[in-house]
């Protein structure tokens, strides 16, 4: 749940990037690092292995700007997509306001995308959430990759209903990104905005 | 999300502010932080005679995911919790303990400043803090963002990112 701390005048958020190893997470955060101006964004700070796989979390705050006197300020987190790092995963999902799924359009991580959005609704649980109580939006990404599979399949395994929003990706050039972080973005602020 | 969030605001903040300032003293540590336990910063204060402190806000992150590490830790090995977490290097040190189930204290000091004396007087504002915290919580909903925030925000959205 969001953060208001009334003596810096400042609201914080918490998204979180969620999707399984090698989905494009950490590359979502550092075209957003990337892109947007000095003023606006703190140190991205990376807990990665040698090989930069994701260790722990990735971490990069957003400043949005002020809006009624209060700085709005968004804290985007990546998680480690590996199935045997599920202790630290959990841990990320503390407190989350919103999440981005980040899914890989590759045939051979089908069932991968499936396990991941299972252990979502695992850990979730555990904090008494239930997925579809949380603003969640869905990213096919890789969609550069020439044996992609169709959108729509990757959504049937994940999101069977058909009920969350979806946007194509190529993270590594940006197609996609701030479209993605924006939707879900909005989703939070409605959330808290219908709740106050 | 369904955890209650800390408000601190007001006479709670003065009071918070207050225990922090007085720890600074006592400890002749650095910089305090008092964070929730996502990683948020609540309140901080730092000395005078100190240079200006890292980026709180990736200190506030790295430390609170260390918190919870280690707090998942405990649990593996059959254990409730373990209370603080310290780390000491060749010059600085860092100090966490938490305070109720929601907030973290943390002093950063150098080594002018024992160990012994900021973990004494930690516990003690530990203790004042998880009064003036408990005092300051509030449920999920009651944090009174209005639909003009929220349009005033959307607004910025597309700004920053384009619309």
């Amino acid at each position: 749940m969001s953060t208001i701390n009334f003596a810096a005048r400042e609201i914080n958020f918490k998204i979180v990037y969620y999707g399984p190893g090698m989905s494009g997470k950490t590359t979502n955060l550092k075209w957003v690092f990337q892109q947007v101006p000095q003023n606006r964004k703190g140190e991205m700070v990376s807990l990665a292995t040698e090989d930069e796989r994701t260790l722990f979390f990735d971490f990069l705050p957003v400043d949005l700007g002020e809006v009624k006197g209060f700085k709005t300020r968004f804290h985007l987190y990546t998680v480690p997509g590996q199935v045997f790092y599920n202790a630290s995963r959990k841990l990320i999902l503390r407190g989350v306001d919103g999440i981005v799924f980040v899914a890989d359009s590759a045939p051979n991580r089908l069932r991968a995308n499936a396990e991941s959005m299972r252990n979502l609704r695992e850990n979730l649980a555990e904090y008494g959430i239930k997925l579809e109580d949380i603003p969640l939006v869905l990213q096919a990404n890789k969609r550069d990759a020439p044996d992609a599979l169709p959108v729509e399949m990757i959504q049937a395994v994940i999101d069977p209903e058909m009920r969350l929003p979806i946007f194509e990706a190529i993270a590594t050039n940006g197609i996609g990104v701030f479209e993605t972080l924006k939707a879900v973005s909005r989703q939070v602020l409605a959330r808290v905005a219908s709740a106050g | 999300m369904v955890e209650p969030a800390i408000a601190l605001f007001g006479g709670a903040y003065e009071k918070a502010s207050h225990v922090l300032e007085e720890l600074l003293r006592e400890t002749g540590a650095r910089y305090v932080l008092l964070l929730d336990r996502k990683g948020f910063v609540l309140a901080h204060k730092e000395a005078l005679w100190a240079p200006r402190p890292p980026a709180l806000d990736s200190l506030a992150t790295l430390i609170a995911g260390n918190a919870a590490a280690t707090q998942a830790l405990a649990k593996m090995l059959g254990e409730p919790r373990f209370n603080e977490l310290l780390h000491q290097g060749a010059t600085y040190g860092l100090y966490a303990e938490e305070v109720g189930d929601l907030a973290l204290l943390v002093i950063i000091f150098d080594n002018t400043a024992p160990v012994g004396r900021v973990k004494l007087f930690g516990k003690r504002a530990v203790q004042s803090l998880e009064v003036i915290t408990k005092e300051a919580l509030v449920e999920p909903g009651t944090l009174g963002i209005d639909r003009e925030y929220h349009a005033g925000a959307s607004a910025l959205l597309d700004e920053l990112f384009g619309s």
